[in-house]
């Protein structure tokens, strides 16, 4: 089985999932075309 | 980035334990606008109190990505006052990823860490010397040039 990135889709989710995990936030703006 | 990088298990591992992974296209709104986005991808290293500490603009393989991640990290403990963590993360990369783009600047950065845990200069000059001797060229060891006097 292939690991994939569990990626956030929404900003507010993703800083207070930072808050509570302690981490910093990886921020990917891609090209959706 | 989708075909190449971040399929590899090494970089799915990376992200996962050290960051919280998020995606957004670069033309929905705002956030796109409101972090200046106008080449894709911009990889942003946030804190979870949603300040910038780093960023790359263009693709990245595998080793590049984890080593500009590192700088991310390091430099999102830096900017924190956390000089230890800061510390940790630039040694990493240098010790894993010594010839990658991030090296000179995570060079430069370990030794303003180890002067803001000691007050001592001795760390600046031997970045210095190090830049010098790994990167004669890069910006910065010409930011490091007046630590060669200390």
């Amino acid at each position: 089985m292939t690991a994939t990135i569990q990626w956030q889709t929404g900003m507010d989710e993703a800083l207070s999932l930072g808050k509570k995990a302690g981490k910093p936030i990886l921020l990917d703006f891609f090209n959706p075309n | 980035m989708d075909t190449v990088t971040y399929p590899e298990s090494k970089v799915v591992r990376f992200i996962e334990e050290n960051f919280i992974p998020l995606r957004i296209p670069s033309d929905s709104k705002p956030h796109p606008e409101k972090f200046n986005v106008k080449w894709t991808p911009t990889l942003v290293t946030l804190s979870p109190s949603g300040q910038e500490h780093h960023r790359t603009v263009g693709f990245l393989g595998v080793e590049e990505l984890i080593s500009s991640l590192l700088l991310g990290l390091g430099k999102y403990h830096f900017e924190n006052d956390r000089f230890d963590e800061a510390l940790a993360s630039f040694r990493q990369l240098l010790d894993g990823y010594g010839t990658s783009g991030s090296a000179p600047e995570a060079m430069f950065l370990a030794g303003v860490c180890g002067y803001k845990r000691s007050h001592d200069p001795k760390p600046l000059k031997a970045a210095y010397e190090k830049l010098t001797a790994a990167f004669p060229d890069s910006e910065w060891t010409k930011r490091a040039y007046p630590y060669r006097l200390l």
